[in-house]
């Protein structure tokens, strides 16, 4: 660490950092275009000129690219100088002779880099009297908007695509003035992290489709502090609404998670809160109502029940919902958990347990610094920047291990990924963990390959584990943080978890309270259900057994803010506001309460799930703790985050459990020729599903197996097959993949849905002829 | 003076390798594997030959920075690109004796331990590509190349590259992403190509005509090559004659040959009755030097001090019926058209200028456009990412100064004064 | 043109990449050039099949494809004639050559001309300025030219196959 003399000041800086780096960190604004703090320098844009004068007076000053040149001890750095100045004006100035005069017009304007440096440094006159050269743009889905005509040509969009986020469907065409950023044909954006372009762009090249539709000026926007409702991340983003309408999302810096980027599920999926179906209305048997003929309907029917009342809330509801759901439920001795589906329920309190008896999960930013790491499960789909995280560590060499099912976008990256049926998944984990204790010898293929994981992460440094919670089993969770232990104190481990607040959630649920909330109903114990924020009609595995413990409920009183199916079939419904609507806290992947405050009210009268229940209480006469009071009774110490602030670890007492690792080789062990693996996508979750732009790139609903096994059973690609599972039948093209392991059937939530099956569960198929 | 490196040349029927051997060909691979490989490049060094493929860096010295402890593997890249309007050489080299390009590079690879060699030909010399690699399966069938050459231990694989075609790939670091397969934009100068080049590895890049000097300088020592330049210059030199000279051509001659001598006896003059208006000594990015430059030596120092640069040694010659102006417009469209698209400056300010010369050309420019030809010049050599654009403002700039008054008379009387002058005069 | 390509020889260039290449992108000129010859021009089959050949993306073979002068994307004529528009060929005719080149063929620089036989494309300096005005027919130099020697070649051309 020496310093170096920019502007008369002096400035630390690190060994092998550039001036620009130096002088940005140092909150000195240097021009810049192609520079980015993720991508680091190109020299392409030649913006960033400054004037150096070396320690040796013999030698004259010289205009050099800050984000090129090393900074060096003794040398003077002028941003002013009139030679700087110069070089900045005359680049603006070939850069603006082929960009359009469309700032007016243009979605970028107001938040324009380029417009603004040309204010900063740019001629203030045209003097280019040629003709401007001109693109066709093409269509990149619906996401992503293109204007090649604003292009200057910084490199930016396609280092961040290809080079950061590893994808190949963008990239750079041609030459010269007429270097073009596109596809090879017209078509969507096949990227997870496309959404991205639209902030990497410093000009209106790459805008947001979605956003376009109901454009407003950015000076017009509302926005408040937020993060992501789509998945356990807790990334942080800014909304932005306008006259009652959410408007779009964009990414906010938060220095551990996302950073400079967001997953597209966390830009686009907030259209669910616009949908058309989207309940604002109380309803009552069906009729339109007040919120308060609602909410007095609700507190009747609880009154006439007394305590055979349950109630359920939800991983993707905040922790203030779920927690006075919890205090209510309380004081009439009701069962509540928030999951509708025990495993998931049992898998979540495990991975939360797991990580309580550890250091705990590490944030994205050291998950890059990973050296090896395994990975069980499909992370794209369940956590899209843990994914982006792992592209960056590939990127740096760690050695990359999937153990899969199903199609997982990873598997590309890693070095060894090994296809496994559900069912084997548990045998092959404990294998793993085994082995690390104590290595032997191996005997056959799949066991040396697993050998070779064993190898490579215990040769690793800073080795990672994690699981996706969805997709494995308690007793998997827990081998899997076995495994962690057994590589020693520099291994980390994670879980992908089900839902945005899932942590918190599973820290006010208790194993088996799942179960014994469906048996109650079934049995007539509960005769009123409170739901919030959840599904369980439309559960994958036990949607149809939900059904119909649903005709033996008095009521169900459902609050949500999207239509599910549970929504669609309440007796009385009370929607509420969605994320960006209202205030409220998540407690993400490694246990940080992150809190987000409203960007803006609707017209309608939209209640937050807390407040609703609060409501509720005084309808009952029940006398409630304040939310402050509630989450200070749970957990000791809690102080509300402060929304806009990196968020702290929520003061959970530790969950006294069990951990039941012995695998059940008779009950795990398969059941027929076939069993469902779960398929899902970057774009699907239960409110992302409802986000119009997402589900336009939904993709192609089909039966995946492998192809080995496609050709035992004689069936081609195409071909259709009749799958059955508990809950039903369905017919479906399959789709020969090499992801899929042997004797997996790869399907997407809505399909498992309709059979009632869950992930692992056994399936019968046979071929239509 | 006798030839050397074009003696043994025929662009109609190239020797074969029995021929060239019997010609004397490979010769120099007993000479180089007798010596240790520091030895070579002291010897190349001490000759001072330097880089004949435009910047004119000492060839031993490129050598001797590599380092004899570079990591391994190493590679050599024979450069044949050859795309600067005006030369030609390279192609009479390639054309008319593979066998004594495959030579140099087993010399030359032996002298860097290099086990990798590229010989990257430019895409319009195909077929140039295709004699080469015929006579590179000769060699190799022949124990010339491949593992363990003349059985010292030695290991050299060639290949062959044929370009998709572009005037940047002939840049060094263009080079390197157009071999491994990557758009062919120049990489930054740190870390070097000598650090970090091809995969990553060191690698020496070097015109061909700079390589097929190494076998003769092995054969016949450095004092050698001093003698056959004059004037001060080493070796021989490639000359291309273009453009309004009776007899365009080849010629080897001395390096420090006057371009008075190349022009005017070699070159068959200029048509009757015409004067010289003036020439450029190395190729299209090089300044325009004017008639009293006719007796400065074609050699690297004396070019330089005269304003220009020797660059390939291809002059390309204008005359009294010659619009420089349109010439200099030419020469900016060309670069315009080229640039990689990579920096600012080259991308969007080298059209800027062609269309600034274009509108003079035709009698539209303005008074204060040539202050602006000026302004943006300066910004836009000095400022871009690589040597491209330099080599592209280095002739707008001379063309300036020299032509002053062609350029004036444009914009004061709106025409073309050379619109109706026989343009095709040679 | 058209001429079955051996897939054997593609395979096997791949094959012996390494070592001096680690990675199987450095086949993608080759390649391409392969291709070319085989479908006349740099079609989109021919750039899905080069992208599977090397393992890239069929974005990413198009990145070069376009970026180089001698891969075409869009059909050519059975000849290619490249006329050098540069500098030493401009001084002695080429300028005039090009009108006339156009003037016969009757189509625009760069299009096919009306019986598929050429396309006229110009060119940079081909190397080719001892010989100027001068041009390629196919890999074949010519020069150098004037009106009337270009009339003839053209003609010849169009009579040919
Ligand atoms: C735009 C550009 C084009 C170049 N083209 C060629 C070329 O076609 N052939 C060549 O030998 N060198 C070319 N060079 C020079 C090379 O970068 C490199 O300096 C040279 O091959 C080194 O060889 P030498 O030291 O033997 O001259 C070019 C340089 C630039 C900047
Ligand atoms: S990774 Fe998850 S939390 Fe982050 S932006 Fe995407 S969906 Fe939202
Ligand atoms: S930021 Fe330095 S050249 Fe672009």
């Amino acid at each position: 660490m020496g310093t170096i003399r920019i502007e008369n000041h002096e400035i630390p800086f690190r060994e092998g950092d550039n001036i620009l780096k130096t002088a940005l960190a140092a909150g000195m604004e240097i021009p810049y275009f192609c520079y980015h703090t993720a991508l680091g320098s190109l020299g392409a844009c030649r913006l960033c000129a400054v004037e150096i004068t070396p320690k040796d007076p013999g030698k004259a000053p010289q205009v050099v690219m800050a984000c090129l040149e090393p900074a060096r001890g003794g040398i003077e750095v002028s941003i002013s100088s009139a030679a700087a100045q110069q070089v900045r004006q005359k680049v603006i100035e070939f850069l603006m002779t082929n960009h359009p005069h469309d700032c007016p017009v243009c979605d970028e304007g107001g938040e324009c880099h380029l417009q603004e440096m040309t204010v900063a440094c740019g001629p203030p006159y045209r003097r280019y009297r040629g003709r401007k050269r001109t693109f066709t743009n093409q269509y990149l889905g619906p996401l992503v908007h293109h204007e090649m005509n604003r292009c200057i040509t910084c490199y930016r969009c396609t280092r961040f695509y290809q080079d950061y986020a590893l994808g190949d469907d963008l990239g750079a065409m041609r030459l010269r003035n007429e270097v073009y950023f596109g596809r090879f044909q017209d078509g969507p954006l096949a990227s997870p992290f496309a959404g991205n372009l639209v902030e990497i762009c410093p000009t209106g090249v790459f805008t947001d489709a979605v956003f376009r539709q109901h454009f407003a000026r950015v000076w017009d926007l509302k926005t408040a502090p937020s993060i992501c409702p789509h998945c356990s991340i807790g990334c942080n983003t800014l909304p932005g609404a306008r006259d009652g309408m959410l408007r779009r999302v964009r990414n906010r810096f938060h220095p551990d998670l996302n950073r400079w980027f967001i997953c597209d599920r966390g830009r686009y999926g907030h259209q669910y809160s616009e949908h058309p179906a989207r309940p604002l209305t109380s309803r009552v048997d069906g009729a339109k109502v007040s919120y308060r003929q609602a909410l007095a309907a609700a507190a009747e029917q609880i009154k006439a029940v007394g305590d055979k009342t349950g109630g359920l809330g939800s991983v993707r509801e905040d922790l203030e919902g779920n927690t006075l759901l919890r205090a209510l439920l309380n004081g009439f001795n009701g069962i509540f958990t928030a999951f509708s589906d025990p495993r998931l329920e049992a898998a979540t309190i495990t991975a939360v347990t797991a990580l309580q008896n550890t250091t705990g999960a590490p944030s994205l930013a050291e998950m890059e610094q990973a050296d090896a790491a395994l990975i069980v499960g499909d992370l794209t789909a369940h956590a899209p920047m843990i994914d982006l995280a792992l592209r960056q560590a590939y990127r740096s060499g760690a050695r990359l291990a999937v153990l899969h099912s199903g199609p997982t976008p990873l598997a590309r990256f890693a070095a060894t990924a090994l296809a496994i049926p559900p069912h084997e998944m548990s045998v092959c984990l404990s294998h793993l963990s085994e082995r690390a204790a104590a290595p032997s010898a191996a005997n056959s293929n799949q066991k040396e390959m697993l050998a070779n994981i064993v190898v490579s992460l215990t040769a690793s440094h800073r080795p990672l584990l994690i699981g996706v919670t969805e997709t494995l089993s308690a007793s998997q969770i827990a081998v899997l943080a076995q495994l962690a232990a057994a590589l020693g104190p520099g291994a980390r481990l994670a879980y992908a978890l089900p839902g945005a607040n899932a942590y918190g959630a599973a820290l006010l649920s208790q194993t088996g309270r799942a179960t014994a909330m469906l048996e109650a109903i079934e049995t007539g114990h509960i005769q009123n259900l409170i739901v919030a924020g959840n599904d369980p009609l439309g559960d994958t595995r036990l949607g149809a057994r939900w059904r119909a413990a649903r005709q033996r409920l008095d009521s169900l009183i459902v609050l949500d803010c999207v239509a599910t199916a549970t929504a669609e079939a309440a007796d009385i419904l009370i929607p509420v506001a969605a994320w960006a609507e209202r205030s409220g806290t998540f407690v993400n992947y490694e246990g940080r309460a992150q809190g987000f405050t409203h960007t803006f009210r609707r017209p309608e009268f939209l209640p937050s799930t807390a407040e609703v229940i609060a409501d509720l209480a005084r309808h009952l006469e029940l006398v409630l703790p304040d939310i402050a009071a509630a989450l200070g009774d749970t957990f000791p110490g809690y102080q509300a985050p402060v929304p806009g602030a990196p968020g702290s670890p929520l003061p959970a007492p530790a969950i006294p459990m069990h951990i039941d690792t012995t695998i059940h080789q008779g009950c795990e062990s398969h059941p027929g020729r076939w069993q469902a693996a779960l398929s899902t996508w970057y774009g699907d979750d239960p409110l992302a599903s409802f986000a119009p732009a997402l589900t336009e790139l939904v993709p192609a609903v089909a039966a995946l197996i492998s192809p080995a096994a496609a050709l035992n059973e004689g069936i081609k690609a195409g071909e259709r097959v009749r799958l059955q599972g508990p809950a039903g039948t369905v017919v479906l093209p399959v789709q020969p993949d090499n992801d899929v392991a042997a004797g997996t059937i790869a399907l997407t939530r809505a399909v498992l849905a309709q059979l009632g099956a869950g992930h692992g569960d056994p399936l019968e198929l046979e071929k239509v002829s | 003076m006798e030839a050397v490196l074009t003696h043994h040349l025929d662009i109609n029927a190239p020797l074969n390798l029995q021929a060239y051997r019997a010609a004397g060909g490979y010769r120099s691979l007993n000479a180089a594997f007798d010596r240790k490989p520091e030895e070579i490049i002291e010897t190349v060094e001490a000759a001072n030959l330097r880089g004949r493929g435009g910047a004119g860096f000492s060839c031993g010295l490129k050598w001797r920075l590599r380092g004899a402890d570079a990591p391994r593997p190493r590679y050599l890249i024979c450069n044949i690109d050859e795309s600067e309007p005006g030369t030609f050489k390279d192609r009479h080299l390639l054309y008319g004796g593979p066998h004594q390009i495959i030579e140099a590079v087993i010399v030359s690879a032996y002298a860097l331990q290099a086990e990798q060699a590229v010989i990257f030909v430019r895409g319009e010399y195909a077929k140039g590509g295709n004699g080469l690699r015929r006579a590179l399966e000769e060699a190799e069938i022949a124990g010339l190349v491949g593992t363990n050459i003349g059985g010292n231990g030695f290991d050299l694989q060639i290949e062959v590259h044929v370009s998709g075609g572009r005037y940047i790939c002939g840049e060094e670091t263009a080079m390197l992403n157009a071999i491994e397969g990557r758009r062919p934009n120049p990489r930054p100068k740190i870390p070097r190509p000598s650090v970090k080049g091809l995969w990553g590895y060191p690698t020496t890049t070097n015109n061909v005509e700079t390589l097929v000097n190494v076998p003769h300088i092995l054969l016949n020592g450095a004092a050698w090559f001093h003698d056959l330049g004059v004037n001060g210059g080493c070796g021989t030199k490639l000359f291309c004659v273009s453009g309004m000279v009776q007899h365009p051509g080849l010629f080897e001659l001395p390096c420090g040959t006057s371009a008075r001598e190349l022009i005017f006896e070699h070159a068959g003059g200029l048509a009757e009755g015409r004067t010289l208006l003036g020439f450029l000594p190395g190729g299209a990015s090089t300044a325009f030097l004017l008639p009293e430059h006719l007796d400065v030596p074609m050699d690297f120092d004396p070019v330089a001090k005269a304003g220009s640069r020797l660059g390939t040694g291809s002059i390309i010659v204008l005359d009294d019926t010659t619009c420089p102006v349109q010439v200099t417009l030419n020469l900016m469209r060309f670069f315009a058209r080229e640039s990689c698209g990579f920096c600012t400056p080259c991308r969007d300010g080298l059209p800027y200028l062609a269309q600034i010369l274009t509108a003079i050309a035709a009698g539209e420019g303005q008074a204060e456009d040539l202050a602006l030809l000026e302004e943006l010049s300066d910004i836009i050599g000095p400022q871009s990412f690589c040597a491209f654009a330099p080599g592209a403002v280095t002739p707008l700039i001379s063309s300036l100064q020299g032509f002053r008054k062609h350029y004036e008379s444009h914009i004061a009387t709106g025409r073309c004064p050379f619109d109706a002058a026989d343009r095709n005069g040679a | 043109m058209n001429d079955k390509l051996d897939r054997q020889a593609l395979q096997r260039h791949l094959d012996q990449l390494p070592p001096m290449h680690p990675e199987r992108r450095a086949a993608a000129v080759p390649m391409m050039q392969a291709l070319q010859i085989e479908h006349g021009c740099l079609d989109d089959a021919a750039v899905e099949e080069v992208a599977h050949l090397t393992g890239l993306s069929v974005t990413e073979i198009d990145e070069l494809a376009t970026f180089y002068s001698l891969i075409y994307r869009r059909p050519a004529g059975r000849h290619v004639l490249r006329i050098c528009d540069s500098v030493c060929c401009s001084l002695r005719g080429a300028d005039r050559l090009l009108i006339a080149a156009e003037n016969y063929s009757g189509v625009p620089l760069g299009k096919i001309s009306p019986d598929g036989a050429f396309s006229i494309l110009p060119s940079i300096c081909l190397g080719l300025c001892d010989q100027a005005p001068a041009a390629l027919v196919g890999d074949e130099a010519v020069g150098p030219l004037d009106e009337a020697s270009l009339e003839a070649l053209l003609q010849r051309l169009r009579e040919e196959d």
